[in-house]
């Protein structure tokens, strides 16, 4: 399947062009947050508010909470990078999230604990439920095709692309939007805290593997629109996503991408490089996210349709591995997107030059 | 008709009703209904639900109670199915849910809020707990694996998402269905939306006054024809159809003219390649609720007739939320297979502004196709059609 388009906001901005200026730029520091139950501030990288404020797509949405609102603008951006006239009861939505809507659900905890049973809000009960967004989706865009919500913590938008894919081949829709969304409220800051410590720096470390590399936690959502027609203007063809393959029995491509980001130990990617390939991982640009998987496939897809290699962010080498250093035009018709989870299971999603 | 080529050869199901597909039909045969007051749980709210009495001790995993559910009726679907090491075979998981899903273990949450920290047990816990990587692990089960979170529907769009897989060729064989346990988030949330019954729910019935929550797992075996074939198994009970569709319309009400049901009906039955005429029965949603039961029942005249034989098992099992989709395609596949449908326990009266009336007593059925719908929050609609060889 193509992609035709690709929204995308993080803590760097809103939309691809933002994105490719941050893959440009590379590493910049992310801000501090409080943790006000632990009275303590850490670094991660949260999507500013200015970013989700959109006065005119989100106008029906004034109680959805960030969540929603980004899920909203993500899908939104990708029908409208692709410059597609869409059929509306022809396009499905496939949302993919580790979390969901998280904070939302803390929120309703609040209300029990602080008014009791009965007194609790039904405007958040049902924004905290994982399945609102892709609805606050279809509402806004007037969208008819099926629409699920799906999580599966590391895998979750390997899994979605996978199932986006049979779609199309079963000639449910003629366009998905696939994508994944996660937030990073103060609760999930805790967990990370207290989980993993903190980075001092605020710098994620892909390829260090010989220390465990503190995660730094992120949010944000991605949606790309695919579909089974005409390559023409896409970004790349989704040919393959491969669950649990022996890495040696893979194809060597002319990238690597991998989801390192702190949160598993990195060894397992070991296993998956090839000297022989240049390997990239921007996870220090947006986040330690159990749906980073897509930002890296929004950052393969951007790589082949501008013919650009653009440097990993973080080069801290331990292993001596061929890294992707430097910024520059390159020819690339293959990218794999690799993942692993932390019992060391796989995916990995093989991006295609379309022709 | 188009034979899609995939079978079901395996159920397995736990609920309030039973555990086990032969004793659930007794308790639909015996017009049993198990609900009574909350008691796995503290609350001040006095509804009725329908709990599961008692998980047996060999599938309970410690305190998560929607896995425990799952692998009870995975393993009663596994046997059904005669599959035992599934290693050598491609084998796909997909369940739906939604409490499993969700970070909202209120003592976890209680903790940090009251001390600045909180039990790391909990978060552990937790991240052990998607459902369809629980259960892949734990069957070792080596294709896909995906949980579906998509509420009330979720059970029917991960049976979904598993014929499609099949269909595809991602996998020969897929358990795929609904967990779901009962827990005091969503039963204060539906009853802060004034949708839960403070007596025994009514499914299509004129003085319905809302749903009771249950419990509960079902779980269905889905086989390639030819993965069948070579396993030396046989079953006449296949899928045929899936749509689904988005109302578009609001987060918790449907869409007055149910256009979204109307529409995932349309497309399993063009599917399935058979005219609305050929259903024999649904298995509808049927929750009890005011609007849920009108839009429904007004689309299922609509497409079927004023005279389709049409229940909600929802009075025996309560609304098992995430569970509801894969029980309720258990039970629409055991009809078939049996040939007879349960009375729609719980209604009494004709509601004259919905064109359908749910059957009254048990009722058999003679043809070799039907349908069982779901209808979600934020307007998602499903339908499964399932036929009988």
């Amino acid at each position: 399947m193509n992609v035709h388009g690709i929204g995308i906001l993080f803590s760097g901005g809103r939309g691809i062009l933002s994105f490719e200026n941050v893959l440009k730029d590379g590493w910049q520091r992310p801000a501090e947050y409080d943790i006000p139950h632990i009275n303590k501030k850490t670094l991660a990288y949260i999507v500013k508010p200015e970013y989700i404020e959109d006065k005119v797509l989100l106008k029906k949405m004034r109680r959805a909470d960030k969540f929603s609102k980004m899920a909203v603008i993500a899908a939104s951006d990708a029908i409208k990078d692709s410059g597609l006239d869409i059929e509306k009861n022809r396009i499905g939505v496939i949302l993919s999230t580790a979390f969901g809507a998280h904070q939302t659900s803390f929120d309703f905890l609040d209300d029990i604990i602080d008014y009791g049973e009965v007194g609790v809000s039904p405007i958040t009960f049902s924004n905290s439920v994982h399945n609102a967004a892709a609805s606050y989706i279809a509402c806004a865009l007037d969208i008819t095709g099926p629409t699920l919500t799906v999580t599966r913590f590391f895998f979750s938008f390997q899994s979605a692309l996978q199932l986006a894919q049979t779609w199309i081949n079963d000639n449910c829709c003629d366009h998905v939007l696939v994508g994944a969304v996660d937030v990073c409220g103060e609760v999930m800051r805790y967990v990370f805290d207290k989980k993993s410590g903190s980075s001092a720096d605020g710098k994620i470390r892909p390829f260090n593997f010989s220390a465990p590399s503190n995660p730094v936690p992120g949010e944000g959502s991605v949606f790309f629109l695919v579909s089974g027609r005409s390559a023409e203007n896409a970004y790349c063809r989704i040919a393959d996503i491969d669950f649990n393959r022996n890495p040696e029995s893979w194809e060597l491509p002319d990238i690597d991408i991998i989801d390192a980001d702190g949160m598993v130990d990195g060894k397992a990617y070991l296993k998956a490089l090839s000297l022989k390939v240049p390997a990239a991982a921007y996870s220090p640009l947006f986040g330690s996210t159990m749906t980073g998987s897509a930002f890296n496939c929004a950052a393969g897809a951007l790589m082949i349709k501008k013919q650009m290699q653009y440097a990993t962010p973080v080069i801290d080498n331990s292993e001596g591995l061929n890294l992707a250093d430097v910024s520059r035009p390159a020819k690339i018709d293959l990218i794999r997107s690799i993942g692993y989870n932390c019992l060391a299971e796989n995916v990995i999603v093989h991006l295609l030059r379309s022709t | 008709m188009k034979n899609t080529g995939v079978l079901i050869t395996g159920l397995g199901v736990i609920s309030a009703a039973g555990t086990g597909i032969s004793a659930t039909l007794d308790s639909f045969r015996q017009r049993q209904r198990n609900a009574g007051p909350v008691s796995i749980f503290n609350t001040s709210l006095t509804c009725p639900v329908f709990e599961v009495k008692q998980i047996p001790d060999e599938f309970i995993i410690g305190k998560n109670r929607t896995l425990s559910l799952a692998l009870c009726a995975v393993d009663a679907a596994l046997k059904d199915a005669a599959l035992g090491d599934l290693t050598k075979l491609r084998v796909g998981v997909c369940i739906g849910t939604t409490v499993a899903s969700q970070l909202n273990d209120l003592e976890f949450y209680k903790s940090y809020r009251d001390t600045g920290d909180a039990p790391m047990e909990v978060a552990d816990r937790y991240l052990k707990s998607n459902v369809a990587e629980f259960i892949a692990r734990k069957t070792k089960a080596r294709g896909p694996a995906l949980t579906v979170v998509n509420a009330c529907s979720s059970g029917t769009d991960a049976i979904g998402a598993a014929f499609s897989w099949l269909k595809n060729g991602l996998c020969d064989i897929a358990i795929a269905g609904g967990a779901d346990e009962l827990n005091l988030v969503p039963l204060c949330g539906f009853s802060s939306l004034g949708i839960v019954n403070q007596g025994l729910c009514a499914p299509f019935d004129r003085d319905r006054k809302g749903l009771n929550l249950g419990e509960g797992a079902g779980v269905l075996i889905l086989e390639r024809a030819d993965s069948a074939k070579s396993r030396n198994i046989y079953s006449d009970i296949c899928v045929m159809g899936y749509g689904a569709s988005a109302d578009a319309y609001h987060l918790t009400a449907p869409k007055p003219d149910g256009a979204g049901l109307e529409a995932s009906i349309i497309k399993a039955l063009s599917e399935a390649g058979i005219k609305p005429s050929e259903i024999s029965f649904v298995n509808a949603h049927g929750t009890g609720t005011t609007d849920n039961d009108l839009v429904e029942g007004k689309v299922l005249g609509r497409i079927f007739g004023n005279d389709i034989k049409m229940l909600s098992t929802k009075g025996f099992t309560g609304h098992t939320l995430g569970a509801a989709g894969g029980l309720e395609s258990a039970f629409t596949a055991a009809g078939l297979r049996e040939g007879w449908i349960p009375a729609s326990i719980g209604f009494k009266n004709k509601d004259d502004s919905i064109p359908v009336m749910p059957v009254m007593k048990e009722t058999k059925i003679n043809g070799r196709f039907a349908l069982s719908t779901s209808l979600a929050f934020g307007g998602n609609n499903a339908a499964l059609l399932l036929g009988r060889l």
